[in-house]
């Protein structure tokens, strides 16, 4: 089977071609770097993607942290981590980097604050 | 009131005038004042709260307040001064800035003035949708300061018009927020925001994009209650009986930037038609002496890294300029392609290397882009695909550059 | 029937009903006597409609067919404008205006203006020739022109805002977003049901403007009805503002009912180009239209040939309670009426243009014939004067380093476009009114207004609304009832 792609890994957003069989990738072109290749394989089997959000803060100078993950995740599970995300409220002050959901939804990505929230 | 004489004043603490400030320390310069409106620095990345940002500058994946975070640390680290809650009123062609904060009215006169203001969005009234006037009508950099730093949710149901990138992104937010995003409507035949945009965005959350579509009326005396939506023949006229209603209380505009030219002007900067920013040669100097642009004062970048380089590629000029003004090579124009949009810089010294940045006016498939003087090709590169979205950039080193000589960015189909 | 059983809210002498400018001048003028007067209006703000969706022109007078009502009281209010604007510190400035014609066709309709407004008693009137329009107005064509000195511009927005501001400093209660929604006529007055309770008024008086023949039904005067006739508007960027000092018209066609799509200076810098002349169904509704704003990019380049549609910064429509059809066509007279059956009901319909103009004498108008009835004794302590928002940015740099030390918030510059601080956007929250509306902060302080929109104060606007009226997202309205500007929280607490 063929499929078309673009590569959401980095900004060039590759075009590629994906030949492939079931779950046997059996060629992909177009890729500009290796990363390509790993994100058309990665995207036929199981599509990942991250997603940034905001967390509720409480006693912060602002209402809001905004947040990533640390890595993507399975995509049929964003919004279970959303849900999570969501039900999340946090007391400034908050660091970057700072891990507020560890392991979120048992899928080995963390939920990170992006951005430094000081105290009132 | 007394006026303050400073080394360089930066207009902007965001990611231009950040990355200028720093790489301006790592040269020596000491006398450096940043000027920033907002409380805090970091200018539009401060509500990009999606990742993706930094791949070509730190080669990781970070969201816009990460990669704010990295300069804003490097400039408190270097001891740069800043002042924030202060807004730039009047700049005049001697580099008298007067900025107006609680504290009182500030004068300086700087030896070099960086502008480094950003742009703002094109609104409804820019490009006149018929209609009424209700509630629920937003660009989308307006919806994005609202979610994602104000906690303010903007509506439930919503119609995007333009596939500008940060469109795009909101289609992503307000979807994961819950609201239904009914649909992305883009007047051109291809979409304005990058491909990779319209993939995770969109494709991702099964929202379709109409191209070659615009609203062609609002509804609503009170909030908003929908949108006609038509389809456009080749010159952007909505063809008759093509009409759909769209129910929706939501209407998100990506409809374009434009450089935030008023102090430019104020200045009596020459501003380049195309870009709408500043006409600038390769040290990203003005027509104004003393006074450079970088960033999306200058023209609009696709991604902040790129930002973040010109700035810093500025920085060295202001650098050279503040020890001694250039030995004034005569600027000569770079004559762009009619399939380029713009180039920047409009204008070369031929005294420095120099990277031009240009867009391609439509996307072009299989084409080298060039950068000519006289017969003499100083750099080819060759794309499968060239997009209005992406900005390219071409350098050419200063041994190769012949002073006096005009510059010309051809465009070659193969 | 009116329930009885409702305890009646709030009685007073006078109750007008409508707060544009013709109820604003009134309850202004009214407070100058020893009454009690409210205004009721349906909406969150006064001057919602069509009092604050036109050209702000001062008119002369020349328009209207003498002897009428119209003519009449546009020159007297033209003539007094000056007086009223310095009184309620609004912007007005006596521009003079240019009627500029092509042919000789045009120059015989020129010349019947002129003896028409002649007869009217306009001072100043003459027909000048093309150098005179030139050192007038040098981006204007044509090659003649009926040219009036005393026609001006001023803010009609500001104006309703200041009559309402200053009447409910002398006194007048006004009850926003009060509907009038049934009158009775009682023993000693009336009795008027609202969407929010009952009122008491030994007068009543219909100010209602677009909806006048609705109000004038509710107590039986069946034989009006307001045929709703929309003019659209483009607003351009200050940039072009300088190319022209003066509003300039082109001959009006009088039987399409307007004055012919024309340019006007604003106060603030800007320009307008419009009204177009549509007659429409619904009386509110102010969309504008692709074929008509095509349309005034056309007609304004025939005498102002700068205009391009990027100048354009935003587009607005505005409605004329009109009392003649499409079909009639041109212009009736005001009515202003006091009949015997409904004593005490002063009925006032197809009050359009030039109704902006004349609110001051058809509200003096309106005291005499009240004063027939009414023993009027004056208010000792009516104080003529209202101040408004100081701008900050028209001071010198001196006064403006006092200000912010004064004052803090004169330093923050909220809306940069139009170099609008913080203090004045609070002083514009904080209004006499109690307006709260995005709109009516917008109007009040300018906020907003400029080339980018609100886009980048909108925000602090919409935030400072909140913390300063202690209100959630769910409550801040754009302009009219029920329109939400936001839904909620992202997060909810």
């Amino acid at each position: 089977m063929n499929k078309t792609l673009t590569c959401v890994i980095c900004p060039n957003g590759c075009q590629l071609t994906v030949d492939y069989e079931g779950v046997t990738i059996q060629s992909v072109e177009g890729a500009l770097c290796s990363k390509g290749n790993q994100y058309a394989e990665q995207e036929i089997l199981d599509p990942k993607r991250n997603i940034a959000s905001s967390v509720r803060v409480t006693g912060g100078k602002a209402p809001l942290v905004s947040v990533r993950l640390t890595g993507p995740i399975p995509k049929k599970k964003i919004f279970d981590v959303m849900a999570e995300i969501r039900a999340l409220s946090v007391a400034a002050p908050v660091e970057i980097g700072q891990v507020l959901i560890a392991d979120v939804s048992g899928l080995g990505q963390d939920v990170i604050a992006t951005k430094r929230i000081d105290r009132i | 009131m007394t006026t303050q004489n400073r080394s360089v004043i930066i207009i902007g603490g965001g990611p231009a005038g950040l990355a200028a400030a720093a790489a301006l320390r790592q040269q020596g310069v000491e006398d450096i004042l940043i000027l920033e409106r907002e409380h805090d620095l970091g200018g539009i990345l401060r509500q990009c709260i999606h990742d993706g940002f930094g791949l070509t500058r730190f080669k990781e994946a970070l969201s816009g307040p990460e990669y704010a975070a990295r300069f804003v640390d490097t400039v408190q680290q270097a001891g740069i001064e800043v002042m924030t809650d202060i807004t730039v009123t009047e700049l005049h062609a001697d580099r008298t800035v007067v900025a107006t904060a609680r504290s009182g009215r500030y004068v300086f006169k700087a030896q070099a003035v960086i502008l480094a203001m950003g742009c703002r969005e094109r609104t409804r009234g820019a490009i006149q949708i018929p209609g009424s006037r209700p509630a629920g009508v937003y660009t989308a950099g307006i919806a994005q300061a609202y979610m994602n730093l104000k906690n303010i949710m903007i509506g439930r149901s919503a119609v995007i018009l333009g596939s500008g990138d940060i469109g795009l992104i909101m289609a992503r937010r307000l979807t994961l927020e819950g609201a239904s995003v009914k649909g992305v409507f883009e007047i051109q035949p291809y979409p304005s925001g990058l491909p990779r945009n319209i993939t995770q965005c969109l494709d991702d959350y099964d929202i379709p994009l109409f191209l070659s579509h615009t609203v062609t009326a609002i509804h609503g005396t009170k909030r908003l209650t929908g949108v006609t939506v038509s389809q456009v023949d080749s010159s952007f006229r909505p063809i008759p009986d093509t009409e759909k209603e769209w129910t929706c209380d939501t209407l998100i505009l990506s409809v374009g930037l434009i450089p935030e030219n008023e102090l430019s002007k104020m200045a009596g900067v020459l501003l380049d038609p195309r870009t709408k920013g500043p006409r600038v040669d390769e040290h990203y100097q003005t027509s104004v002496a003393g006074i450079f642009a970088a960033g999306n004062v200058l023209h609009v970048h696709d991604l902040v890294d790129f930002v973040s380089l010109e700035a810093e590629r500025l920085a060295e000029s202001v650098g050279d300029y503040l020890k001694q003004a250039p030995a004034d090579e005569e600027a000569v124009p770079v004559e762009a392609d009619p399939e380029l949009a713009y180039t920047v810089p409009q204008l070369v010294r031929a005294d420095r290397d120099l990277t031009v940045s240009c867009r391609v006016r439509r996307p072009l498939n299989r084409v080298r882009i060039s950068i000519w003087q006289n017969d003499q090709k100083h750099v080819t590169r060759r794309f499968r695909r060239a997009i209005p979205a992406e900005m390219i950039h071409l350098t050419v080193p200063k041994e190769k550059l012949v002073p006096g000589e005009p510059l010309k960015v051809v465009v070659e189909h193969e | 029937m009116m329930n009885k059983q409702t305890a009646l809210q709030k009685r007073y002498d006078v109750l007008i009903i409508g707060s544009g400018v013709v109820g604003s001048a009134l309850a202004r003028e009214l407070s100058r006597y020893q009454l009690n007067v409210a205004v009721l209006e349906k909406e969150l703000d006064v001057c919602t409609e069509t009092s604050g969706r036109n050209s702000g022109v001062i008119h002369a007078g020349f328009n209207n067919k003498p002897g009428s009502l119209m003519a009449k009281f546009c020159v007297e209010g033209c003539l007094g404008y000056g007086v009223v604007a310095d009184e309620i510190d609004i912007p007005f400035s006596r521009t003079g205006k240019l009627v500029v014609g092509f042919d000789d066709e045009d120059r015989k309709k020129l010349q019947a203006l002129k003896e028409a407004g002649e007869q009217n008693g306009v001072p100043g009137l003459e027909i000048v020739e093309s150098d005179v329009i030139r050192d007038k107005a040098p981006a204007i064509l044509g090659e003649m022109a009926l040219y009036s000195p005393m026609t001006g511009i001023t803010n009609p927005f500001l104006y309703t805002v200041a009559l309402a501001e200053n009447a409910v400093q002398n006194g007048v209660s006004l009850w926003l977003n009060h509907e009038v929604t049934a009158i009775e006529q009682v023993d000693d007055g009336y009795q008027v049901q609202t969407t929010q309770g009952v009122f008491e008024s030994r007068w009543v008086i219909n100010c209602a403007g677009l909806f006048a023949d609705r109000v004038a039904r509710m107590v039986g005067i069946d034989d009006y009805t307001i045929y709703p006739c929309r003019g659209e508007y483009l607003v351009l960027d200050k940039e072009l503002g300088s190319q022209l000092p003066l509003p300039a018209y082109p001959v009006p066609n009088i039987r399409e009912g307007g004055l012919g799509i024309h340019l006007t200076p604003t106060t603030d810098g800007n320009i307008l180009v419009g009204p177009s002349t549509d007659y429409i169904d619904e009386h509110t509704d102010y969309g504008t239209t692709r074929s008509i704003l095509d349309l005034l990019m056309r007609e304004g380049r025939k005498i102002f040939p700068p205009l391009n549609p990027s100048a354009v910064i935003r587009t607005f429509a505005g409605v004329r309670p009109k009392l003649v059809s499409r079909t009639t066509g041109g212009y009736a007279d005001f009515v202003i009426e006091h009949r015997p059956e409904t004593r005490h009901f002063i009925n006032m319909v197809g009050l359009e243009s030039p109704g902006l103009t004349a609110a001051v004498p058809i509200a003096r108008n309106v005291i005499s014939i009240i004063g027939e009835y009414e023993d009027l004794r004056e208010n000792p302590s009516f104080n003529p004067c209202r101040e408004g928002i100081l701008s900050f940015k028209d001071q010198t740099p001196e006064r403006q380093e006092s200000l912010i030390h004064e004052n803090p918030d004169y330093g923050v510059v909220v809306c940069r476009c139009e170099g609008i601080t913080q203090a004045e956007i609070l002083a514009a929250i904080r209004n006499p009114l109690g307006v709260t509306t995005l709109s009516g902060i917008k109007n009040r302080s300018r906020a907003m207004m400029g080339r980018c929109q609100g886009g980048y104060c909108q925000i602090r606007i919409a935030e400072l609304i909140m913390a300063e009226q202690n209100r959630s997202e769910e409550s801040v309205m754009l302009a009219r009832k029920g329109s939400r500007t936001f839904v909620g929280k992202v997060r909810p607490s």
